[in-house]
C-alpha cells in the first residue's frame, strides 16, 4: 500500500489514542482498573461497554503500569462495576523482575505486585452513560488531564483538514458517478427507441 | 478583450465539471466540450495512439521508506498494549511482518524456527514408545503429553484423541503398525511416519522442536510470523523478533547467488491493532520503563 496514505491512516489512529476524552494519568498509587460487565448492551451494560471502547485504550497508553482487565459475562442481568484497586507505591521491587502475564479474564488474580494494605473502590456503571461513568473514575484516581503538545494540535488540525478535504471530494465523485449513470441511461433509452423504430419499418 | 472574454470559460472548463452542473443539465443536449474521461484535448490524442505494449513487471513494488513514521520497539509495543486493552491475553498475539525486495517468481523462502520464548505453547503431543523407559521420561520431561503404548492403541480405537501431535519411537514403530491406527489417523495427518520425520530415535529432541517451534514461509514478498504473546515483556520480545529476524537474513543469504533477496521493512503488529515500523533501536528516550509494558 502507499507509504503516504498508510501513515496517513496510522497518524489519525494513533492521535486519537493519544488526545482525547480518557487521555490523562492517573495517581501513582493506582495498580489496577478492573471492569466486569455483560457481553450484550441489554439491560444497562452499554455504557461499561463504551468506556472499553473509547475510553480505555487512552487509558492504557497514558498509564502502561496499571494493569487494566476486563471480564465479560454471560449474565445479562448481572452487575456492571468498575474496580479501582489502590495501593501505597512500593520501590521494593526490582525494576528488572519480568513479571508473569496475569490472567485478563480471571478477575481474582492479583496485580504482579500485590499489596496487601490495598484500598478498593467500586464504580456502579449500570444504566449509566460513559462519559458520567469517565468523569467518575477521573474523580477518584486524581486524574491530571493530559495537555496536547503544539505539535499535536496541528497534527490534529491536518487530519481534520484531510477528513474535511475527503469529504467534500466523496460529494463530488458521487455527483460526477450520478451525471454519468443518468447519461448512460438516456443513452441505452435512446437505443431502445430506435431499435424498436427500426423494427416497425 | 477577446482573450479576457475567453478566460471565465477557460477557467470554468478547468475546474471540476461535476461540482458545478447540476443533474438536470445532462437532459439538453450537451453543447459544452465536456469530456467524460476527463481528459485533455493532448491526452486525448494521445489515447488514442496504438498502445506500446507494457513490459510486465518482475518485481514487487516497494516504496520509499523516505516519509514513513518508524518506531522503537518499546513504543510500538506501548501502542500496541492500548490497542490490546481488555482482550483475552491467550487470543491476542505480536506478530512480525518482514517485507522483501524481491522478484515475484522464483524461489520462496520457507522454513520453521524455535524462538527463545515459545508463543504457542498448548500444543499437546503424544508419544508412541515403551512405557517407564527411559525414552518415556526424556519425552514427558520434553513436554508429551501422552506417553505410552497399548494405553494409547486403545484410546485411540475408541475414538479418544486428545492431542495434536503424534510422535513415534522407532522401536515402537512395528507396535504401532501392527496396532492398525492408519485409519484413524491417517486422515486427521497424525500417523507417525519416517518421512515425515515422526518416526524418529531422538524423541525428547523432536517433542522439543514442535512445541516452540513456529513456522514461515514468504507469500507475495512478504514472511509473517507471530512472534509473542501479549504479555511478553520488551526484552523478551527483542529476543524473538531478533532471532526472527536473524533466521530470515540467513535464509536469504543461504539462496543461490542469482537470486538477490533482500529486508526492506519490518513491522510489527498484534491481533487488534495496526502495523508499526520499527526503526530498528530498542526504546526511544520516550518510552516507559520496560517492566511497565509488560502489566496486562
Amino acid at each position: 500500500m502507499n507509504v503516504e496514505r498508510r501513515m496517513k491512516k496510522l497518524k489519525a489512529k494513533l492521535l486519537d489514542i493519544r488526545i482525547g476524552p480518557g487521555a490523562a494519568i492517573l495517581s501513582s498509587d493506582v495498580k489496577k482498573i478492573h471492569l466486569e460487565f455483560a457481553r450484550k448492551i441489554n439491560d444497562g451494560h452499554f455504557g461499561a461497554r463504551k468506556v472499553w471502547r473509547n475510553y480505555l485504550p487512552r487509558l492504557k497508553y497514558h498509564n502502561p503500569a496499571i494493569s487494566m482487565t476486563i471480564n465479560r459475562t454471560d449474565d445479562q442481568e448481572g452487575p456492571a462495576t468498575l474496580t479501582i484497586h489502590f495501593a501505597p507505591h512500593s520501590k521494593s521491587t526490582s525494576p528488572t523482575a519480568s513479571p508473569a502475564p496475569t490472567s485478563s479474564t480471571d478477575p481474582s488474580t492479583p496485580p504482579p505486585d500485590y499489596n496487601p494494605s490495598r484500598r478498593v473502590e467500586t464504580i456502579d456503571m449500570k444504566h449509566k452513560q460513559d462519559s458520567e461513568i469517565l468523569s467518575r473514575l477521573l474523580e477518584l484516581t486524581k486524574a491530571t488531564p493530559y495537555e496536547a503538545s503544539p505539535d499535536e494540535l496541528v497534527e490534529l488540525r491536518e487530519v481534520d483538514d484531510n477528513k474535511m478535504r475527503s469529504d467534500r471530494d466523496k460529494k463530488a465523485q458521487m455527483r460526477l458517478n450520478q451525471i454519468r449513470k443518468q447519461e448512460e441511461a438516456l443513452l441505452a433509452q435512446a437505443k431502445g427507441a430506435g431499435k424498436l423504430e427500426g423494427a416497425s419499418l | 478583450m477577446a482573450s479576457r472574454t475567453s478566460l471565465p470559460y477557460l477557467r470554468a472548463s478547468l475546474r471540476h465539471p461535476a461540482a458545478q452542473l447540476p443533474p438536470l443539465r445532462v437532459l439538453a443536449p450537451s453543447i459544452t466540450c465536456r469530456y467524460a474521461s476527463r481528459l485533455s484535448r493532448g491526452d486525448r490524442r494521445e489515447r488514442d495512439q496504438p498502445k506500446k505494449k507494457k513490459r510486465a513487471r518482475t518485481e514487487f513494488i516497494n516504496q520509499s521508506l523516505k516519509n514513513a513514521v518508524q518506531f522503537s520497539l518499546c513504543d510500538a509495543m506501548r501502542y500496541n498494549r492500548a490497542f490490546e486493552v481488555g482482550r483475552p491475553p491467550t487470543s491476542s498475539k505480536y506478530d512480525l511482518a518482514i517485507r522483501l525486495r524481491t522478484i515475484k517468481n522464483g524461489p520462496a523462502v520457507r522454513n520453521r524456527l524455535r524462538l527463545p520464548h515459545a508463543v504457542d505453547t498448548s500444543i499437546r503431543i503424544c508419544v508412541i514408545c515403551p512405557p517407564d523407559s527411559a525414552i518415556s521420561k526424556q519425552a514427558i520431561n520434553a513436554g508429551a503429553s501422552l506417553v505410552g503404548e497399548d494405553v494409547i492403541f486403545d484410546i485411540v480405537k475408541e475414538g479418544r484423541i486428545e492431542f495434536d501431535r503424534c510422535i513415534c519411537h522407532v522401536d515402537s514403530a512395528q507396535k504401532m503398525n501392527q496396532a492398525n491406527l492408519g485409519r484413524i489417523l491417517g486422515p486427521r495427518g497424525l500417523m507417525p511416519s519416517a518421512k515425515l520425520g515422526t518416526v524418529t530415535k531422538d524423541v525428547a529432541g523432536t517433542v522439543k522442536g514442535l512445541i516452540g517451534g513456529s513456522e514461515y514461509r514468504e507469500k507475495l514478498g512478504v514472511i509473517r510470523c507471530a512472534v509473542g504473546q501479549l504479555g511478553f515483556t520488551p526484552e523478551e520480545m527483542q529476543r524473538n523478533v531478533k532471532a526472527f529476524v536473524g533466521n530470515v537474513k540467513k535464509d536469504l543469504a543461504l539462496l543461490s547467488d542469482r537470486i538477490n533477496k533482500e529486508i526492506h521493512e519490518v513491522v510489527l503488529s498484534s491481533t487488534n491493532a495496526p502495523g508499526f515500523s520499527l526503526n530498528g533501536d530498542f526504546r526511544s528516550p520516550t518510552s516507559p520503563p520496560t517492566r511497565d509494558l509488560a502489566v496486562l
